[in-house]
C-alpha cells in the first residue's frame, strides 16, 4: 500500500468509523489555531488549554453529525471557541488581549538600521495597544480575521456571528482602528 | 488590502503565543473511552434499548423546545430522520429483554411456504441475499399496508436488544404523506446518507434512536414507539424499506441492494 498522508476528507471518515488515530492526526493539524483562537477569547493559557480538549472530546462524539466533504476546520474552531466562551463567562470579561509582540521580530528579510528597527518596534506596540484599546467585538474581529488570519467564515463560526455581522464588525474595527492611529492615540 | 490591514497582519506575525499544547495526547485516554458514535457504541447505550411502550411522541414533542432542539432533518418519501439535541425520555428498563414479536405490533402473520411469502401485496420486495424470512405480517395501519419480513438471529446476525430477532425488514408505501415514519436521533447517532445503486438511503449507526409510526391521518401511532438500533433507510420507487438489526452499515446494503419481486 502507498504510504502518503491521508486527506482531510479520508481522515474524517476514518476517524467517523472509530480510528482515534486518524482523529490525532487531524487535531494535530487543528491544534495550534484552535488553541490560539480559544486563547483570544480566554485570555488565559490554562482555559484556552482546558477549552480546546475539552472540544476535541466534543468533536469526536459529535463527528456524526459532521458533515462529510466540509473543510473540518471552522467546524472544529465553532466547537472550541464554544468552549472557550462558556470558560470566559464564568471568569469574567477581558479587557486586553493578553498578547504582546516579540521585540526580535523574524519578521522581514532585510536586516533594518537600528533606528529604523525602533521606529518599527515603536508602531507595532502603539498599533497593538490601539487594537487593546478597541471594545471586545471589535477587538476579536481583528485578532480572528488579522492576527490569526481566519476566514469570514472561520471567524463567524469562531464568534458565532453571522457571516454579514463578520463583514461589518471587521470593516468598523477597521475604521475605528485608522481614527485611532491617525489620531495619534 | 490595505496599508492598515497589511500591518495588522505583520503584527499577528510577530505576537507571541503561550506554546501550543499537545491536545490530542491529553484527551486519547478520553476518546477511547468515550463511548465511540459509532463502531463501538457503549453497551450501556445499547442495552437501555428496550421501551416501555407507555411514552408517546405526542409527548415526546411536548418536551421544552430548547431540549428537543431540532438540529438536522434527513427525508425520504415515506420516512423523516430528525436530528435533536436532546431524544425523548422513554421509560427504559436497562436489564429488560428483547421485546417479543408481538410487542413489535408487526399485524397478522402471513403465511411463509416454500420459500414463498404468501402475501397479496404488491409492492413486496425481498432481499436475494438473506433468501425467504423465517416469519412475515402483514398490517393495515397504513391504506396501503405495511409488510414486515423477520429474520431469526443465525451465525452472522445476533439477536438485536431493540427488536429481539436478528434483522427486521419492514416495508410500506412511501408515496403517501404524511411522511409515515418518523426518527428522532441526538449526536450520539450518526446519520449517513447514502445512494444505494439510484435508490436514496440514510444509514443511522451508533446509540439507539426513537421510532415511531405515524397513522394515515397524520397523528402518531403511540403503541409502536420505540428505540431502535443501526437501521438502514432505503426509498425503492414508491417503497420506502427500512432494514434494523445489529448489522454492519456494508451488510445492511448489500442486503438492501438486493432487495428484488419475489
Amino acid at each position: 500500500m502507498e504510504d502518503r498522508p491521508l486527506a482531510e476528507d479520508d481522515l474524517v471518515a476514518q476517524a467517523k468509523l472509530g480510528d482515534s488515530r486518524a482523529y490525532g492526526t487531524l487535531i494535530q493539524e487543528h491544534q495550534t489555531i484552535a488553541f490560539r483562537t480559544a486563547y483570544l477569547i480566554t485570555a488565559s493559557a490554562a482555559d484556552a488549554e482546558d477549552a480546546v480538549q475539552e472540544a476535541a472530546v466534543k468533536a469526536y462524539r459529535a463527528l456524526g453529525r459532521f458533515r462529510s466533504g466540509k473543510p473540518f476546520r471552522p467546524w472544529f474552531l465553532s466547537i472550541v471557541a464554544n468552549e472557550a466562551r462558556n470558560r470566559r463567562r464564568s471568569a469574567g470579561r477581558r479587557e486586553r488581549l493578553a498578547l504582546r509582540a516579540a521585540e526580535d521580530p523574524l519578521s522581514g528579510g532585510a536586516v533594518p538600521s537600528p533606528e529604523a528597527a525602533i521606529l518599527e518596534a515603536e508602531q507595532r506596540a502603539e498599533l497593538l495597544a490601539a487594537v487593546d484599546d478597541l471594545r471586545e467585538e471589535d477587538r476579536l474581529a481583528i485578532a480572528c480575521r488579522y492576527f490569526l488570519g481566519l476566514s469570514e467564515e472561520e471567524t463567524a463560526a469562531a464568534l458565532d456571528w453571522r457571516h454579514g455581522t463578520v463583514k461589518s464588525r471587521t470593516s468598523r474595527a477597521l475604521d475605528r482602528l485608522r481614527a485611532r492611529m491617525e489620531g495619534g492615540a | 488590502m490595505t496599508e492598515l490591514e497589511r500591518a495588522l497582519v505583520r503584527l499577528g506575525g510577530d505576537l507571541v503565543f503561550p506554546e501550543t499544547p499537545d491536545v490530542f495526547t491529553a484527551v486519547r485516554g478520553r476518546l477511547e473511552q468515550a463511548p465511540a458514535r459509532r463502531r463501538t457504541p457503549s453497551r450501556r447505550a445499547l442495552v437501555v434499548a428496550f421501551v416501555a411502550l407507555a411514552v408517546a411522541v405526542g409527548a415526546a414533542m411536548a418536551v421544552p423546545a430548547a431540549r428537543t432542539a431540532i438540529l438536522e432533518l434527513f427525508g425520504l418519501r415515506g420516512a423523516t430522520v430528525t436530528r435533536v439535541e436532546t431524544l425523548p425520555r422513554v421509560e427504559t428498563r436497562p436489564e429488560a429483554p428483547a421485546p417479543t414479536v408481538a410487542e413489535l405490533e408487526l399485524g397478522s402473520p402471513v403465511p411463509v411456504v416454500d420459500g414463498l411469502v404468501r402475501v397479496n401485496w404488491p409492492h413486496l420486495l425481498v432481499p436475494e441475499t438473506l433468501g425467504p424470512p423465517d416469519a412475515a405480517y402483514y398490517s393495515s395501519v397504513l391504506r396501503d399496508g405495511k409488510v414486515s419480513l423477520v429474520y431469526e438471529p443465525d451465525a452472522g446476525v445476533p439477536r438485536s436488544r431493540f427488536t429481539g430477532v436478528g434483522i427486521l425488514i419492514t416495508e410500506f408505501r412511501g408515496d403517501v404523506e404524511p411522511a409515515y415514519l418518523d426518527k428522532l436521533a441526538d449526536a450520539g447517532t450518526a446519520i449517513q446518507r447514502l445512494r444505494i445503486g439510484r435508490d436514496p438511503a440514510i444509514w443511522l449507526e451508533g446509540g439507539p434512536h426513537y421510532v415511531a409510526f405515524r397513522t394515515p391521518d397524520g397523528g402518531f401511532a403511540e403503541d409502536v414507539a420505540r428505540l431502535a438500533g443501526d437501521t438502514l433507510l432505503v426509498q425503492r420507487g414508491r417503497l420506502l424499506v427500512r432494514i434494523e438489526g445489529e448489522l454492519e452499515r456494508d451488510r445492511a446494503v448489500e442486503i438492501a441492494r438486493s432487495l428484488r419481486r419475489p
